[in-house]
């Protein structure tokens, strides 16, 4: 029958044509009723959804995600129920990867260079062709260790891929960070001999004691961490007591049951204190006590509150009374971390912060420190390899002196990181040519790329594939599987343009230039299919199947495998002797302290170009969209500030920066505290000249033992410009609403029901 | 018992301010990106909000954090004066916007005291590749019509439509059929149900939580709009039963 429009119109007048016509074409019946026209628009329902797991792309320490693909198409990003990091919960940062996918400034073809460095002007150029550019000036260097290839601290079989091309060819691996968490990570060695963040069970703390670490919205795992905190607050168990030591008045420290503002750099002499109170007067664990001070060696007098009071500003009653509650209420957990590890003592801080779990022995138990097993493959690192500032101030002297010959960048973005007192852009760029090749593997330009001579454009976190071994892990063994759940979104510009796996990229580079990588397979996803096959046959953990093909297709339908029992092994979590006590912290000078900080939603600054990350509020000011100072209110009235004044804010090393004023009661009258994230040089439209980049202004200290940067020991003057902007906030955006006087929006309680 | 009644629980003690939700609501809900110029306009759309209160100054100082949606009234404010019957209550206890019917006259806006409604300005607009993520089960509204939240009313349908054809009830607390934010809070802030049925989640602490020693209140409860949207209040061990407008 040949069905016209109108025929099939016609049948379907008659009731019994038209239902026969849909039993033919197989739609139940039921399906003719519930779209019956009666329905309000609103409950129209169309078309099928399919949803697939994997890993979020967009911060450092992915969450396990799926993701609502229809006719092709990613929709939308939800928590994996199943995956232990996160459980089914996710931040404003994963749901934003759908617009990673498919932003409008998305670079979709390999670029070279055509006009200066930084001007701006490319070329697109086949794959094939980038790759034999590259292949040929890599292979014509003679030091090959003088080729360096600076990535994000990449973990799983990634990071094992980028070993192999940095070993097999002999070149540099430096991972950079923007905040670098060198002093955490040694602290962790130092204090627990853990070389993998440990787990911190926030969920089955009583009493919680946190330093710095602003853990609810960005710092470590935040999404495990809000997760742990909601049960701290309502669970099953009593509400938890939470008590935040830091100089902002951060996310954390609002949610804090008190808030102890302490002067920057002094926050292990405020732990040491603790400590202090805690031996003398025997609320701890004594055996603990002696192993920390080395049966006396260390004098924790010369910690005493009323010592310490004056230069923290925390008073001695207040830490007295802060150690008796600590030790009183176990299982007590002690966090550090973020402001109060970026310091001259960072390390020193976060030993002495550390430490405190041991005295009330929540090292290694329920409610503590809960350290990870490592991971379940043989030639995965435990945990990603990582550089310090100082590692970056040498490549930059090296630079300048001609002494690089190529710089390979991934994920990374030192030209934006960098303080601009240690003049890398300079020893980049450099009259003579320093470097005299970078190439960045990049989806979007960002400061660092828009320098580059050859950009090779990387398939999206959703379009690609990958493996993760959580870290901080959730105290057993587990591993995340990153599939791609929509088909590259280039895919229509062909073969030679669009953009790749970077794996798959190194890959190639190495195999033109007969580089041997002795890896499994032609591909990246060959090389985590023989991963995972290890995995298969451990014959246990949360996937099991007779042979290989099912286990894979179970472990890319649950996003992961992960084994429960598996926890660790290693020598318990013994105290050791604090070896070295923190000094005083070295500022530089400046009638404000400087606290930059990262932002919820663009962080550091890697969230810059996706729109829905720069509308996010950040929570204490509401503002988004700009950099602005937070400054405390009387202070401002005192100085005659007003919101969205443009402030310029100067360093003792010369470098300023300007940004609006945002006047709170919340900040001390002697610290101004600035958003991380905007101010990019490079960048498309989102994120391009919007804003100051913080980082920019940075004094050049670093942690005088591990060479960390300090970069919350910058101090800054102030000075009104002239300039007004309206800050883009969010606050007061409605008008109030006259109620009653005792009628309240929060309404609070002291009562725990 | 008649139908479902769909109604929300606020955790206030939990929520930490981190804007997950709002995030998820943008995205289930194809809210137009919210530039620098429209919140500068005052015209930023947020169906989901949080707000942030200050409490005292420096050094004795809290910021306090909750989150403000529609609170699906049931004697709704917004309801009455519309003119072209555009916001009306469905008979699952929601407040439900007919963008079809909406002329914008604002007058519901005007009427509602949790400013949760908002109305398009302009026509919404995307860069033509960030069209692709856009969600087909909800309208684009377009200039000059007024837009809120609707508890995900296409979760509601499309997951109650896959249970019908599957023969079982949507199971409550369902991840296919709680709201956006919901699934996505990291504290398990907000939850999420059937307030109809008596072995809900919400409706069991609803139950609890409005007893005699419950923490459960209505925000702005004097004005009588019968809020589907309880709010467990925030403990704060020094609180004295009170706290700010």
């Amino acid at each position: 029958m040949d069905l016209t429009r109108r025929k099939f119109l016609t049948l379907l007048g008659g009731s019994t044509a038209g239902a026969v016509l849909f039993q033919a074409c197989g739609v139940p019946e039921a399906e003719l009723l519930v779209e019956a026209p009666l329905e309000m628009p609103e409950d129209m329902v169309t078309g099928l959804d399919t949803w697939y797991a994997t890993l979020c792309s967009e911060c450092g320490n992915p969450e396990g995600i799926v993701v609502r693909v229809m006719e092709g198409r990613a929709k939308k990003v939800e928590g994996n129920v199943d995956y232990p990091i996160n459980q089914g919960k996710h931040s404003a940062r994963c749901e934003a990867a759908l617009q990673g996918l498919y932003h409008p400034d998305r670079i979709s073809a390999p670029l070279l260079r055509v006009g200066a460095r930084g001007e701006g002007r490319w070329e697109e150029i086949s794959w094939t062709d980038a790759i034999a550019r590259m292949a040929h000036q890599l292979g014509q260097v003679q030091d090959k260790s003088s080729i360096v290839l600076a990535t994000n601290p990449v973990g799983g079989h990634l990071g094992k891929v980028v070993e192999r091309f940095a070993s097999r060819m002999g070149i540099a691996h430096m991972p950079y960070e923007t905040l670098d968490e060198t002093n955490l990570r040694l602290s962790m060695e130092r204090t627990y001999g853990l070389k993998a963040m440990p787990d911190f069970d926030i969920g089955g703390a009583s009493y919680l004691l946190s330093f710095g670490a602003d853990f609810l919205s960005t710092w470590g795992s935040p999404v495990r961490y809000a997760r742990a905190y909601g049960q701290f607050r309502q669970g099953d168990r009593e509400r938890g007591t939470h008590v935040h030591v830091e100089p902002r008045l951060s996310t954390t420290a609002a949610n804090a049951d008190e808030w102890v503002f302490v002067n920057p750099g002094w926050e292990g002499h405020v732990a040491l204190a603790i400590a202090n109170v805690i031996v003398e007067r025997g609320l701890g664990d004594s055996s603990a006590a002696a192993a920390l001070t080395g049966n006396g060696a260390v004098d924790l007098g010369r910690y005493a509150p009323e010592r310490v009071a004056d230069r923290s500003g925390v008073s001695a009653e207040r830490i007295r009374r802060i150690a008796d509650e600590f030790a009183g209420h176990p299982p007590a957990l002690a966090i550090g971390g973020g402001s109060a590890g970026a310091h001259s003592n960072g390390l020193a801080n976060l030993n002495a912060i550390y430490a405190l779990n041991h005295l009330v022995g929540s090292a290694g138990k329920p409610g503590g420190v809960i350290p990870n097993p490592g991971p379940p493959f043989s030639d995965v690192p435990e945990a990603p390899a990582r550089t310090s500032y100082a590692d970056w101030r040498g490549l930059t002297g090296r630079m300048s002196r001609g002494e690089v010959s190529a710089l390979l960048v991934r994920g990374a973005n030192p030209v934006y990181g960098m303080p601009k007192v240690t003049g890398f852009e300079d020893a980049l760029l450099g009259g003579r040519f320093n470097v005299p090749l970078i190439v960045s593997f990049a989806s979007f330009m960002d400061d660092t790329t828009a320098l580059a001579d050859l950009v090779l454009p990387e398939n999206h976190g959703l379009e690609d594939w990958g493996s993760d071994v959580p870290d901080p892990g959730p105290g057993y063994q587990a591993v995340g599987i990153r599939q791609p759940v929509v088909r590259p979104f280039f895919e229509g510009r062909g073969v030679h343009l669009g953009a790749r796996s970077f794996a798959d990229a190194l890959m190639g580079i190495a195999q033109t230039m007969e580089v041997d990588l002795g890896l499994e397979g032609e591909s990246f996803e060959d090389v985590l299919q023989a991963g995972a096959r290890e995995l298969f046959e451990t014959g246990r953990g949360s996937v099991r199947a007779n042979d290989f093909r099912a286990f894979w297709n179970g472990a890319l339908q649950r996003g992961g495998w992960w084994d429960t029992t598996a926890a660790y092994s290693g020598p318990s979590l013994s105290p050791r002797q604090i070896a070295s006590a923190p000094g005083e912290p070295s500022l530089g000078s400046g009638a404000f302290a400087l606290v930059p900080y990262p932002s919820i939603g663009i962080t550091d600054g890697r969230g810059a170009h996706l729109p829905w990350l720069q509308a996010t509020q950040d929570p204490i000011t509401t503002a988004s969209w700009q950099t602005w100072v937070e400054i405390n209110a009387k202070r401002a009235e005192e100085m005659d500030v007003r919101e969205g004044d443009v402030i310029r804010l100067t360093a003792s090393n010369g470098r300023s920066i300007e940004a609006l004023a945002y006047p709170h009661p919340g900040i001390s009258p002697d610290v101004v505290a600035v958003p991380m994230g905007q101010g990019h040089t490079g960048g498309g439209q989102y994120d391009k000249d919007r804003g100051a980049n913080v980082m920019s202004l940075l004094d050049s200290l670093e942690d005088s033992e591990t060479g960390a940067l300090a970069w919350a020991a910058t101090r800054v003057n102030i000075a009104k410009t002239g300039g007004w902007m309206r800050v883009p906030r969010f606050e007061n955006t409605a008008p109030d609403l006259a109620t009653d006087e005792d009628q309240h929006i929060i309404k609070l309680t002291a009562e725990d029901s | 018992m008649a139908g479902e009644k769909w109604g929300m629980v606020i955790d206030v003690d939990k929520c930490i301010g981190c804007q997950a939700c709002v995030v998820a609501c943008q995205a289930e809900n194809n809210i137009p990106i919210n530039t620098e110029d429209l919140y500068n306009q005052r015209r930023a759309v947020q169906w989901i909000r949080i707000e942030r209160y200050w409490e005292g100054e420096f050094p004795d100082v809290k910021a306090r954090f909750i989150p403000v949606l529609c609170q699906h009234c049931s004697d709704a404010p917004c309801e009455p004066v519309c003119p072209v019957f555009a916001t009306y209550h469905n008979p699952e206890g929601l407040n439900v916007q007919v963008y079809n019917r909406c002329i914008g006259t604002r007058f519901c806006a005007n009427n509602c005291p949790y400013h949760v409604r908002f109305f398009n300005f302009w026509e919404p607009s995307w860069p033509e590749s960030l069209k692709n993520q856009l969600n087909p089960d909800v309208t684009v509204r377009s200039r000059g019509i007024m837009e809120k939240c609707t508890f995900c009313i296409q979760r509601i349908r499309r997951s109650t439509r896959d249970a019908k054809a599957e023969g079982r009830g949507v199971e409550d607390g369902a991840r296919e059929l709680n709201p956006a934010c919901v699934n996505a809070c990291p504290t398990d802030t907000l939850f999420f149900g059937d307030l109809n049925d008596p072995d809900s989640k919400v409706a069991r602490m609803s139950a609890e939580e409005t007893g005699e020693h419950g923490r459960g209140y209505h925000m702005l409860e004097e004005l009588g709009t019968e809020p589907n949207v309880l709010y467990l209040k925030k403990v704060d061990k020094n609180a004295k039963e009170a706290s700010h407008a």
